[in-house]
């Protein structure tokens, strides 16, 4: 609310100083007096006289009355009009869409000027002809906008979920979709305010505006132009209530946008940084030495309330030719543990602490450009949402290619060959007609595929897949699954697979991490985790899931958000076996090949 | 014995493209489905995307008209969409969509949503109404403090509770739940399940839950129905077709979903190719194109929904007799 005020003030300030024109104690912003004329100052005209001897600050409010009136009158008129234009061309269709828009579109076809020296000419100058003029010019504006929101708005569940309560239309149009479009229109109305407030300057400029003497803004320029050289000062004046009301009335309408938005402006951004991090930590072993070993790897983020930790003191090992997994709810930190090991950090993220050896050398610390020749090439990422990662205007053979170039000096036709084998080696039937298909031609498995052929296309030793198969149905996550199998046995490339899925960790990985709140709460081989869980968190994780006989049972509450951690335990105020000794942080401790986090789980395991 | 609460007979829904410049073959996401919820019943419809499962809830809920067959409602065909028969009806049916953020305008309080149908449908007074809606409040799980709050203060389980609230202020008989907890963690969502289990039970609602997580309808529903492109597979009492699947498709579905248990892991079936396009179906049977039990009499004449063994479990497979 407090951005309100400013710009609000200054719009109400800049309205009621002229709506009390008649009631300041003006000079008769009409009366000449020849004697006078253009000077710089004079008791009573502290701003000077124009070129008739007549006062310019009193000239300077009245002109406001009437640029502001026509501005404002002319934006409403528009905006109400074209955007219930807009709103019925966009929810019924058919012929009402035919006039809205075909109408906007003759509309937008006449040149402005144009448009206004013919109505001018039919109806003669004045404040009302200006008015009209200006509502014409700026209906398509709201039309279009409106229209194209509504387009939008009405496939949104929210507003099919009203049409299923059985809401008349004029209910779902003005409580449902109305709100919904308000934001853009109130955008456009803003520039429609501040370009009518130039408009109407522009046109009384021409003459075909305002009348004379009745005052504007647009007529104190036109005679200020002429006497220029003698009194440069008319021109500003004029100029500058110009300026300082459409600056006033843009900020206006950005904060009347973002107060009526209660979609929580804050909320979204935080809750991306938020996101999730990655799991435990050990004494580096002997021998031999593991693909990738993460120990004690801290990821901060700089929120406005301090520091968050989205990820921290993750520690694990991966052999290669092993799959490791990373489990966790949304906003346990397993994503942003992957990003950070690859380097790929959002730019408010950074890694506060730990070590990420691959293949000995430390990821985190390793100069960009080092690391970047090993992304694509020794080490690669799978994403979620194949459709974001892969470009939509390139073929995806030629994709393919641009990885292989990316990382190995080869000639763009051998490239090509092998990129078609790669398709071919992620089981993609026809691999050289579907190298020749755009992204969207393709399923959503096939492009989960071209995503693998794309990370595999550099023989890399290790892989990273965040949530491959979340997005896919569970027919094609069978066969992805499979191939990303295969590939790890017969490359031999150790496989780290985020996902929170526990059906598909139990049936492809050796080993687990479990996350909860930016930290590992258990970790060891998948089978005995599975068996006996000693965490309670992973208890009722694996209680969760709907498999066998048992009715799965939720977790009460939700994770909590990172800048609310509880002091204790992070999982205490969910867990069904807190105490008082819950209170503080439990350590990670290590038990025959599984490590957990928990200060009863001796008790619990009896 | 009367009729079920609802009844759809050979219902199809084709969506014709649209406009004058309009491309492309008419797409036929329904092609002639038999279906049944009786009052009280939970029918869980499974499937992969395209597979015309969200397609046929909203037919039979009323809010797309079925381009062919018919669907009857308490013995009534169902009235045109926007038909003041056809308004009133909405307050007996109600719907439970996926994305628990999109479901929910971001713009008004979640009172005011939860209460819409509420104010639509029946000349209770504001503060008869908010008894009603603290009441839901309390039915599913949501502090009625917190009427005033808009959505994006809530998580996504309880955004879900709200969706749920919403589709039962008017105390329907008959509820389409499409894929309510897909989008939620595993925690949240054994928590939803269990909510609508309840409800069900509580209120004696007639339910039609989609999903693609057969485990979850296994848990929730009476009986399934597997889709396939449009049309239906198989069809039984769920723990009949969950532990004897009879249709090749609904085989390769159970054993590509990932089990914690090793035991219960059945031998995965990797299905060949990719699924057909809903515009250009193959002939016979659909899923002719990916089944490795295929014959060339399959491509012939589109098999029918025929029993098998126990008289409620049907499966739409020529050679169900052979392969079982």
């Amino acid at each position: 609310m407090r951005r309100l005020w400013l710009p609000a003030g200054f719009v109400a300030l800049i309205v009621l100083i002229a709506a009390a024109a008649p009631l300041l104690p003006l000079m008769d912003p009409v009366r000449q007096d020849v004697a006078n004329r253009l000077v710089a100052y004079l008791p009573g005209s502290p701003m000077g006289r124009d070129e008739f001897g007549r006062d310019v600050m009193s000239r300077l409010i009245w002109g406001a009355r009437s640029s502001l009136a026509v501005a404002f009158a002319s934006a409403a008129i528009a905006a109400v009009i074209g955007t219930a234009l807009g709103l019925l061309g966009g929810w019924f269709r058919g012929l009402a869409e035919v006039l809205a828009i075909r109408g906007a579109d003759v509309v937008l076809c006449f040149p402005p000027v144009l448009l206004a020296l013919l109505v001018v000419t039919l109806l003669g100058p004045g404040t009302g002809t200006l008015i009209l003029v200006l509502s014409v010019l700026y209906l398509p504006g709201f039309i279009r906008v409106s229209f194209a929101e509504v387009l939008s708005a009405r496939s949104q569940d929210y507003v099919e979920a009203v049409r299923a309560l059985g809401a008349r239309t004029p209910r779902i149009l003005l409580r449902t979709v109305l709100p919904n479009i308000a934001g853009p229109v109130l955008v456009q109305v803003s520039l429609a305010v501040a370009s009518a407030v130039v408009l109407e300057s522009g046109l009384s400029f021409l003459g075909l505006g305002v009348v004379p003497p009745t005052p504007s803004w647009g007529l104190m320029i036109r005679g200020a132009r002429a006497t220029m050289e003698q009194a440069p000062m008319l021109l500003l004046w004029p100029c500058l209530a110009l300026t300082a009301t459409i600056l006033a009335m843009n900020l206006l309408c950005d904060a009347v946008r973002d107060v009526a938005d209660k979609r929580g402006g804050g909320g979204a951004p935080k809750l991306r940084l938020v996101d999730r991090l990655l799991p435990g930590l050990f004494p580096a072993p002997a021998a031999p030495r593991p693909l990738l070993d993460v120990q004690g790897l801290t990821v901060e983020i700089a929120v406005p309330g301090g520091i968050i930790r989205p990820v921290e003191d993750m520690s694990f090992r991966l052999d290669t030719g092993r799959t490791l997994a990373i489990v966790g709810e949304s906003g346990s930190g397993k994503s942003m543990a992957a990003t950070a090991i690859m380097g790929l950090l959002p730019p408010a993220a950074r890694v506060a602490d730990g070590v990420a050896r691959f293949d000995g050398e430390d990821l985190l610390r390793m100069p960009e450009a080092a690391r970047r020749k090993l992304r694509g090439g020794a080490m690669a990422m799978v994403f979620q949402d194949p459709m974001s990662s892969l470009n939509p205007v390139h073929r995806v053979g030629d994709q393919v290619a641009e990885a292989i170039r990316a990382h190995r000096d080869v000639p763009a036709a051998k490239a090509s060959a092998e990129a078609v084998g790669l398709l071919k080696r992620v089981g993609i039937a026809d691999p050289d007609r579907r190298a020749r298909a755009y992204p969207h031609e393709l399923s959503g498995g096939m492009r989960q595929r071209v995503m693998i052929a794309m990370a595999i296309a550099n023989k890399p030793r290790l892989l990273i897949a965040d949530e491959p198969t979340t997005a896919l149905d569970v027919t094609v996550q069978a066969a992805i699954l499979d191939l990303l199998a295969d590939l790890r046995r017969e490359e031999g490339m150790g496989l780290v697979l985020i996902t929170h899925s526990l059906g598909v960790v139990a049936e492809v990985a050796e080993d687990v991490v479990v996350m909860y709140a930016a930290q590992v709460v258990e970790r060891g081989p998948v089978s005995q985790v599975f068996a006996n869980p000693l965490h309670p968190y992973t208890r009722a994780l694996l209680a969760a899931v709907p498999d066998g006989d048992i009715e799965p049972e939720g977790i009460p509450g939700v994770v909590p958000r990172p800048d609310r951690w509880p002091p204790g335990c992070r999982f205490a105020p969910r867990c069904t076996f807190a105490t008082e000794a819950c209170e503080t942080p439990p350590p990670l401790e290590e038990v025959q090949g599984q490590a957990v986090r928990c200060v009863r789980w001796r008790e619990l395991r009896a | 014995m009367s009729e079920p609460l609802v009844v759809a007979e050979r219902v199809e829904m084709t969506f014709a493209p649209r406009g004058i410049f309009a491309l492309g073959k008419p797409v036929r996401a329904v092609a002639g489905v038999d279906a049944t919820v009786a009052r009280g019943e939970a029918l869980g419809v499974v499937g992969e995307s395209g597979s015309g499962k969200s397609t046929l809830g909203r037919v039979l809920l009323g809010l797309l008209a079925a381009t062919g067959g018919a669907v009857r409602f308490d013995g009534m065909v169902l009235p045109k969409p926007g038909s003041a028969a056809w308004r009133a009806l909405r307050a007996r049916m109600g719907i439970v969509f996926q994305d628990p953020f999109g479901s929910l305008d971001a713009r008004r309080t979640i009172g005011a949503q939860v209460e819409d149908g509420l104010a639509i449908h029946t000349s209770l007074s504001a503060a008869e109404r908010r008894a009603q809606l603290t009441e839901m409040f309390v039915r599913v799980g949501l502090d009625p403090q917190r009427l005033d709050a808009y959505p994006h203060e809530f998580s996504g389980g309880q955004r879900q509770r709200l969706g749920i609230a919403r589709a039962l202020a008017t105390n329907p008989d008959f509820l389409v739940a499409d894929e309510p907890v897909s989008a939620l963690d595993v925690s949240i969502q054994a928590q939803v399940v269990k909510l609508l289990a309840e409800l069900r039970r509580d209120l004696g609602l007639a339910m039609l839950f989609i999903s693609h997580d057969l485990p979850v309808v296994r848990h929730l529903c009476d009986r399934v129905i597997v889709m396939y492109l449009g049309r239906v597979m198989e069809e039984g009492p769920v723990a009949e077709v969950f532990a004897r699947p009879l249709h090749p498709y609904t085989r390769a579905l159970l054993s590509a979903t990932p089990m914690l248990d090793p035991a219960r892991r059945l031998t995965r079936e990797i299905l060949p190719g990719e699924p057909p396009s809903p515009s250009d179906p193959p002939s016979g049977c659909v899923f002719r194109t990916r089944c490795r039990h295929v014959r060339p009499e399959c491509a012939e004449t589109v098999p029918p929904l025929r029993e098998f063994g126990s008289l409620a479990h049907r499966v739409a497979c020529i050679r169900a007799d052979e392969i079982n």
